[in-house]
């Protein structure tokens, strides 16, 4: 093996601050895939944290995990299932950290900018009925009707068996239609 | 809940409400631009690589410090009586005769040469 000197090791301690990293995708790539599939991944990660700035931090670390991700991708679904499972571990690890001072159920009504539209009092229903679900359920109903994911991705994402997904829909259904007619 | 409602009411009521609000988060959504992300992750990735490079780097300094620092205590303790010996051997001498001055200065000038060229060799790099 040949010698390393201490400036060889300065010199290639330098060389790693200026060349390309291996990324998993190439710019061209990621870019054309972040710009398909980002809107939603905010749309589900604030759904789910119930925060936006959550999401916001969450929606930069799920991207860069994917890019360092040594997975080969069988097709463009698989690359964004991996995505989505990503970001819903994230949620979950920073559901483990410290919780600010008001409930889930607030953070969730009050995750928009108020506005003067007609629907506005029916979507804070929404957004209270899905603050007072399980995370695990509010990911079930967004993957499901948001994303249109099968139950087969949907098992993929959340590390659930398939055959458990369509019992576990129902529950989330009834739950989250019985809390909405309460109003 | 109403006990009319069939599972495929409760699943419209659902799935009206889901994308309701799914519409709503997409106009809500300002994700940063795709080239922003890209250029923090190439840095991130470039500041973890370095980190991984120089992590090996830093336990080999740590040890040779210890070594060295070993090796000095080793020295200092093994010559310290024929260290006592040359400083009581100092204190007989004339200090001022230049028989010791000269070779004195001699070494001094070297150590002070010695040093700035190693300081301007080692700047370059």
């Amino acid at each position: 093996m040949a010698d390393v000197t201490f400036l060889d090791a300065r010199r290639i301690s330098a060389d790693a601050e200026t060349a390309d990293v291996a990324l998993a995708m190439d710019e061209d790539a990621f870019r054309a895939f972040y710009d398909r599939t980002s809107g939603a991944l905010w749309g589900y990660l604030s759904r789910i944290s119930g925060d936006r700035q959550v999401a916001d931090d969450l929606l930069q670390e799920a991207y860069y995990r994917l890019l360092k991700a040594n997975t080969a991708f069988e097709s463009e679904n698989h690359r964004r299932n991996y995505l989505y499972r990503i970001a819903t571990n994230l949620v979950r690890d920073s559901r483990r950290r410290p919780k600010p001072l008001f409930a889930e159920a607030v953070e969730m009504a009050d995750i928009a900018a108020p506005d003067s539209h007609a629907d506005t009092e029916s979507r804070q229903d929404v957004r209270r009925a899905l603050g007072r679900m399980k995370p695990r359920e509010r990911a079930l109903l967004w993957l499901a009707y948001a994303n249109g994911s099968s139950h087969a991705e949907i098992a993929d994402v959340l590390g659930l068996k398939t055959a458990s997904i369509k019992l576990l829909l129902f529950r989330a259904r009834r739950k989250l239609a019985a809390t909405l007619q309460r109003g | 809940m109403n006990p009319l409602n069939t599972d495929a009411e409760i699943e419209a009521i659902v799935a009206d409400a889901i994308a309701a609000e799914a519409s709503t988060a997409r106009r809500e959504a300002a994700p940063p631009s795709s080239a922003i992300v890209w250029w923090r992750a190439q840095m991130r990735a470039r500041q973890e690589a370095t980190k991984a490079v120089e992590r090996p780097l830093t336990i080999v300094h740590a040890l040779a410090i210890a070594c060295g620092a070993g090796l000095l205590l080793s020295i200092v303790g093994s010559a310290f009586a024929d260290v006592k010996l040359s400083l009581d051997w100092f204190a007989t001498v004339d200090l001022t005769s230049r028989w010791i001055m000269l070779p004195m200065t001699a070494m001094l000038v070297s150590v002070l040469v010695a040093s700035v060229a190693a300081y301007v060799i080692f700047a370059d790099e």
